[in-house]
């Protein structure tokens, strides 16, 4: 192999180690939210509207 | 792929399938969503003074409402069937902010309170809805333990008339181990309410051994006066054995007559005493020539004397929104 094979070689798996690196590190970290989306379904179960006048019984 | 809630100070790391600490804000495929949105649990009309507040619209009903969950776990939660509950066991009505808005209008009621649990949870549907009630004339009340980042809070407060914000405890370690959450993000969002010129009102839980030693209300008072101003309202509030604080006893009559006592000798100008009966505690008086503003027994205004805001005695303006 001559020197500048070589010095090829050693430039391709550099890049190649880099790049896998950077994919590792922005696949690992969060991505970030203040905002959440909307779903449309709700996950427990609904009911109908009751007498909104009466006072709650839950405290505030 | 994680996502992190960035909405309170919890920061949670979310991984797919999970939800955050608050039970609301799940990570469904990398995106992070709210699963009440437009689902509250409990839609009723209550007496503004119910919340407490006792400086906004005094004798007017406000359309109250809440879905489920909490970012905090206070083991003394009075509502935590609903706060601590999994949306996933629980059963909600389908309430977009336009039907909130037009139930308010139905109902006559001046204001929305975004309440009982934490309506930090819910940003979304309070924010939504809140900036539909402006548009509509209707006012908005947020009723919270303020447990939340600075820049979605500011955003929120656009568009909020009046707050009354728990400062549970004075001390950061009452605040870990009784609530799973810290002080100082607490003192950060009363410090910017008050500032960005919401009303705001203080409610303090006193908890027998736990928060009711005189220089704990001392400080806390000291606090309120030095960043808020001594014209904020503080409500002590009575605690009752619940959830997972059934071993302490009731907090007693005398002992929040005491803390109110307290604060008023620091210069607080309002100082009530909510969760029992008290004759003076749930009154308002001039804080200039101290007589007797406005008359309240539980939350029925028996007589306001307040001209167009102001003591008809000494003319000293009150601090509040009156109409």
């Amino acid at each position: 192999m001559t020197r500048r094979k070589f010095i090829k070689k050693i430039i391709k798996a550099s890049s190649l180690i880099i790049a896998s690196t950077s994919w590792l590190a922005n696949k690992a970290s969060p991505r970030k939210f203040v905002r959440a989306f909307r779903v449309k379904k709700y996950p427990g179960s609904l009911r109908p509207l009751r007498d909104v006048s009466k006072q709650s019984k839950w405290s505030g | 792929m994680t996502v992190q809630c960035e909405l309170c100070p919890k920061m949670c790391l979310i991984e797919p399938g999970q939800s955050g600490e608050c039970r609301v804000r799940i990570n469904i495929d990398g995106v992070l969503r709210t699963v009440v949105y437009g689902f509250p649990c409990s839609i009723n009309i209550d007496p503004i003074e119910k919340k407490p507040l006792f400086h906004f619209l005094p004798g007017t009903g406000i359309l109250s409402i809440a879905t489920v969950g909490c970012n905090l776990h206070c083991l003394n939660c009075q509502n935590w069937e609903i706060s601590q509950a999994n949306p996933e066991e629980s059963r909600a009505v389908l309430c977009p902010p336009q039907k909130l808005v037009a139930l308010a209008k139905q109902n006559r009621c001046p204001s929305i309170a975004y309440t009982y649990t934490d309506p930090i949870v819910y940003y979304e549907y309070t924010y939504d809805t809140a900036k539909l009630a402006r548009d509509n004339g209707i006012r908005n009340v947020l009723v919270t333990a303020g447990y939340i980042n600075a820049a979605p809070w500011k955003e929120l407060l656009k568009y909020i008339d009046a707050a009354n914000i728990d400062l549970k405890f004075i001390s950061d370690d009452l605040y870990r181990r009784i609530c799973s959450g810290t002080l100082k993000p607490v003192q950060n969002a009363l410090v910017l309410a008050k500032a960005s010129g919401v009303l705001v009102e203080v409610t303090n839980l006193i908890i027998p051994t736990l928060n009711d030693k005189p220089e704990d209300i001392c400080e806390l008072s000291r606090w309120i006066r030095a960043n808020l101003g001594s014209d904020t309202p503080l409500h002590f509030s009575g605690f009752y054995p619940r959830y997972k604080m059934q071993h302490l006893p009731p907090t007693s009559l005398k002992k929040l007559e005491e803390a109110r006592e307290i604060a008023v000798s620091e210069g607080l100008d309002y100082v009530y005493i909510g969760n029992v009966r008290s004759k003076e505690g749930e009154n308002t008086y001039c804080p200039g020539c101290k007589k007797l503003l406005i008359e309240r027994k539980g939350y029925t205004i028996l007589q306001n004397r307040l001209k167009k805001g102001c003591c008809p005695d000494c003319n000293k303006e009150i601090y509040g929104v009156w109409k």
